[in-house]
């Protein structure tokens, strides 16, 4: 019977490796595709605890394992052998996983502290794409400088800079008369090579705690009612583009087979802080360009879209 | 200590014959309570588990009209499919009873009454009185939690367990009733949500007090601390995380309620929350607050959920590989160096949550040593089967799983204390996966172990042990089913708390996934059933259990089982430590702590598996 037993907890710890390896291939079970400049490495710690992880994990088990099929029939007259531990054994188990647990920690400060610290967000300039999110149950209102502000700092240099601080008054901001205004859809330009194009969002909640999360990106912040949180992004791809059939922009844009609709460029923008009634229904899709100039003639559409809804503001 | 010897002799010589009332309801004897603990902590387990069933339901067939309970429990608002609202009420109160009315009464409550007076050797507990009121201050609590299924307007709180602010704690505006203006459910529920805790958090502060004074003070003669068994180093150094953790979330829980109540804004940030038509504040806290408050409890928390499982499964496999505990005092500078540490690494909840991110690569740091102590005893459980003469009764199979088990949660932990994977899985599945393999996995296949070991002795007869296996075996290889795939629904990103994953395109492979966990969820419910039905067999049926069925060291296997009110017919004296299995000169493959040196053989009354109970008490030696 013991054999038995040995089995089952073998059968089952095989099946979860089992699981892991299969799911890495099938498609949509496993990290979806990741497209920003720091999620490779996002994407490379995780790797790396995973192969330590399951080193540990496959030499403790198969110990249990080996415990159970080897010692597991008790014979009635046996003893086992007297022995209350070891101290060497004990030190060399606390020694190397500590070894690795520091390890472990050092090596992910780095990428922590790219994506997080603010040390290391974009400055706003003209290169950069600010962006002020507010959060609300349930949709996320977007808002841009508008084409006109864009132009005025091309004169000014303080210009972004006086942009950002009107966006950090945390309530009833509405913005600038000519700031351009979406819903649900965050839209910014592939990062060029001269780093043109990092994204430097403005994130705020006028109601209760969400998460801006853009699993493509590796990147999840929450919003918090009372604060302006920065957070910044930068894309090494893009999915949309004009689509004449629907006179919009749209996404799900395969740039090397020129089509729309596939699943691999839909980059969901989800809620992940729960946010009540209607939290799984709070998203939105991330609209990356193919460069500043598709974003510009993107952001001039939507003016014109906004200004013919509400002809007040335009005046 | 002489004191609790003589009250022990004392009260088994003239047992005063106590009424119905006195014994069974409004008992003052630890093992009652503790056996109170232990029955409503099973009776909550399956509440928890029909929500469980409920929230599996919707996320297996987010779009399914639900036939017949559909019409019964919300026909109407949306047809027969289940609204997104009572989803939110069904996770938020599963984990709520799950966590306070079941996983923690069980270890502290159930089995930390019924065992630290039994092992060291005590009469019962410092202050009865005390103890039974500790289980009594349950009650308001069951009370509260059933009625606010029913109240209206809205039902149960449906913030999630952690109920954090704005969401849970705004309110409207005075005089306007009781209602959420965030969201249509849990306006009072919340209220009672939090009322019940608060009855919770005075029911384990009590426990706690009794359990630390009484570990130190009553200790049998020769029972030094380090003879104490790890059931009792565990439930010491947890009743001691928990006397210093309580009291933060106690305030937390009272300002939420001010909040809530009188429209006090201790977690309302400056400036004005806009819902639809109303609009709340400006206040002049911050809701970052209670998250500090809620995790510096929370945290510890977590520990107290699993350090008495920890301990207790230590005792139970060094007594079925008939071998000492491996490393006893690296175990115990383990469990105190996971609370320790424990008390610093709170912050690893709030990674993304707006707090400033240099803290939280200090708790990132401190998460991640935690791991340490975890990974210690892991090695030290296998040190003590390798080599062993191993009894696989049902007991010993749950305290195996425990560890095999405990090894995911231990090792997904570390993915999550490492800031910059967390900030892709946190609020997703991977955090469920990891609750659930550290909490079902490990601390409830560790209260099982506990109940099949201790069983004999709470009731003095033996569970059946075909059926206690087949039921070991449908729950491991269902919650298996159920939990694992919980890990790579995380690694595809699906957030934690949605009640309709097939809105998001990223989502929709991983369905297959989600409608197997929540069918391997209702066997694994299913299979409880079995326990039930061969706990209350045995109860009355099972077969009569000796003093020391198992053959085990400890002090609570020389009383009878069950013990008297007073536990000890022969006062203990204790000579040495627990684990002395095995010793090479000896006939017996045991050594009870309490027999005297010089000698050879425990009497033959105390002997394995006796039928019947010794009718005639022996004098030890
Ligand atoms: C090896 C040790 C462990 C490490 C490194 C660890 C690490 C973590 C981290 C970093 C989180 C936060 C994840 C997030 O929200 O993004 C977390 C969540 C959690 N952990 Fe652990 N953990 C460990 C062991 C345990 C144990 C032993 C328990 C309980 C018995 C536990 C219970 C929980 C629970 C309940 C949560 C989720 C709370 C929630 O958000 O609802 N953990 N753990
Ligand atoms: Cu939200
Ligand atoms: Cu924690």
């Amino acid at each position: 019977m013991h054999k038995f037993w040995a089995a089952v907890f073998g059968v089952i710890i095989v099946l979860c490796i089992a699981l892991f390896v299969v799911a890495a291939f099938v498609p949509g079970w496993w990290l979806p595709k990741q497209v920003s400049t720091f999620g490779d490495a996002a994407d490379r710690l995780f790797y790396m605890i995973l192969w330590i992880t399951t080193f540990f994990f496959v030499l403790t088990e198969a110990l249990l394992v080996y415990n159970i099929w080897k010692f597991g029939d008790a014979k009635p007259g046996y003893k086992a052998p007297y022995v209350h531990g070891n101290h060497k054994l004990e030190v060399i188990w606390t020694i190397v996983p500590a070894g690795i647990l520091v390890l472990i920690s050092v090596l992910q400060i780095g990428t922590w502290e790219e994506i997080k610290y603010t040390k290391n967000f974009p400055r706003p300039d003209i290169s950069v794409n600010q962006i002020v999110v507010v959060a609300r149950q349930w949709e996320w209102r977007i808002r841009y400088p508008g084409p006109e502000e864009q132009k005025r700092w091309e004169r000014d240099p303080k210009g972004p800079e006086n942009w950002r601080k009107l966006a950090e008054f945390p309530f009833e901001d509405f913005g600038q008369y000519d700031d351009v205004h979406d819903v649900n859809a965050v839209h910014a330009w592939m990062m060029d090579e001269r780093g043109a194009g990092r994204v430097l969002i403005h994130l705020k909640t006028r109601d209760v705690l969400h998460s801006f999360f853009l699993p493509h990106l590796r990147l999840k912040q929450d919003a918090v009612p009372g604060k302006v949180i920065p957070v910044w992004f930068a894309v090494n791809d893009w999915n949309t583009a004009y689509d004449e059939k629907s006179k919009t922009w749209v996404d799900g844009f395969n740039h090397n087979t020129g089509q729309f609709g596939d699943r691999n460029f839909i980059w969901d923008l989800a809620c992940a802080e729960f946010c009540g009634s209607r939290h799984s229904m709070m998203k939105g899709r991330l609209y990356i360009h193919k460069d500043r100039a598709d974003f510009n003639k993107w952001l001039d559409f939507q003016q014109k879209a906004q200004n013919a809804r509400m002809p007040a503001a335009a005046e | 200590m002489s004191d609790s010897i003589s009250h022990g002799a004392e009260a088994h010589a003239h047992h005063p014959e106590l009424g119905f009332m006195r014994k069974y309801v409004f008992s003052e004897d630890h093992k009652m309570i503790g056996i109170q603990f232990l029955f409503s902590g099973i009776i909550f387990l399956f509440v928890g588990g029909l929500l469980a069933w409920l929230v599996r339901l919707q996320l297996g067939w987010p779009h399914a009209e639900v036939p017949i309970l559909g019409k019964w429990l919300w026909s109407g608002s949306a047809g027969n499919r289940m609204p997104p609202d009572f989803y939110n009420m069904a996770f938020t109160m599963h984990a709520s009873v799950m966590i306070f009315l079941v996983i923690i009464p069980l270890l502290t409550g159930a089995f930390g009454n019924f065992t630290i007076p039994l092992m060291i050797g005590a009469g019962d507990m410092a202050f009865p009185k005390l103890n039974m009121m500790s289980y009594w201050f349950m009650w308001p609590a069951f009370v509260v939690f059933l009625l606010s299924f029913v109240v209206s307007p809205g039902g149960a709180a449906a913030s999630g367990w952690t109920s954090y602010p704005t969401i849970a704690s705004v309110t409207m505006p005075a005089g306007q009733g009781f209602e959420s203006p965030a969201q249509a459910a849990s306006g009072i529920g919340q209220i009672m949500w939090l009322v019940g805790l608060i009855f919770v958090g005075v029911s384990s502060m009590m426990g706690s007090v009794n359990y630390i004074t009484t570990i130190i003070n009553m200790r049998a003669p020769g029972m030094t601390l380090f003879r104490m068994p790890m059931t009792i180093w565990a439930m010491f150094i947890t009743a001691i995380l928990q006397a210093f953790a309580l009291p933060v979330l106690t305030v937390a829980l009272f300002l939420q309620l001010l909040d809530k109540t009188i429209n006090t804004s201790f977690f309302l940030p400056p400036g004005t929350l806009n819902f639809g038509n109303w609009t709340a504040g400006p206040g002049g806290g911050q809701p970052l607050l209670w998250q500090h408050l809620f995790w510096f409890y929370s945290h510890p928390a977590v520990y107290i959920m699993i350090l008495p499982a920890m301990g207790m499964v230590s005792d139970i496999i060094s007594t079925f590989s008939r071998k000492a505990l491996f490393g006893y005092k690296p175990m115990v500078f383990a469990i105190a160096g996971i609370a320790g540490l424990g008390f610093i690494v709170w912050g690893h909840h709030m990674f993304q949550s707006g707090m400033d991110p240099r803290l939280g690569t200090g708790f990132m740091i401190a998460t991640i040593l935690i791991a340490l102590p975890s990974a210690v005893k892991t090695f030290n459980w296998l040190g003590t089967t390798y080599q062993g003469n191993l009894q696989l009764t049902t007991a010993m199979l749950n305290a195996l799983a425990f560890v095999s088990m405990f090894v995911i949660g231990g090792l997904s932990g570390i993915f999550m204390a490492a800031t910059t994977v967390d900030v892709y899985i946190h609020d997703t599945y991977y955090i469920v996966g990891h609750i659930h393999y550290v909490l079902f996995m490990s601390s409830v296949f560790g209260i099982f172990a506990g109940v099949y070991y201790w069983f004999p002795k709470m009731f003095g007869r033996l569970m059946n042990e075909k059926w206690g296996k087949i039921h070991f075996f449908i729950t491991f290889v269902s919650a298996n089913l159920t939990f694992y795939p919980m890990h790579i629904l995380g690694t595809g990103g699906h957030m934690r708390r949605i009640a309709d994953p097939l809105q998001y395109e990223f989502l929709r492979p991983l369905q297959p996934m989600n409608q197997l966990i929540s069918i391997s969820a209702f066997v694994l419910g299913f299979a409880q059933f079995i326990f039930v039905a061969n706990f209350l067999y045995s109860l009355f049926k099972g077969p009569k259990a000796g003093r020391n069925p198992w053959n085990s060291n400890t002090l609570e296997w020389t009383c009878p089982s069950p013990p008297p009110h007073g536990n000890f017919d022969i006062a203990p004296v204790v000579y040495r430590g627990p684990y002395e299995y095995g010793a090479p000169d000896r006939e017996d493959d045991f050594w009870p702590q309490t027999l005297p040196p010089g000698v050879a053989k425990v009497p033959a009354e105390e002997a394995p598996h006796t039928a019947e109970q010794p009718k005639v008490e022996k004098e030890h030696g």
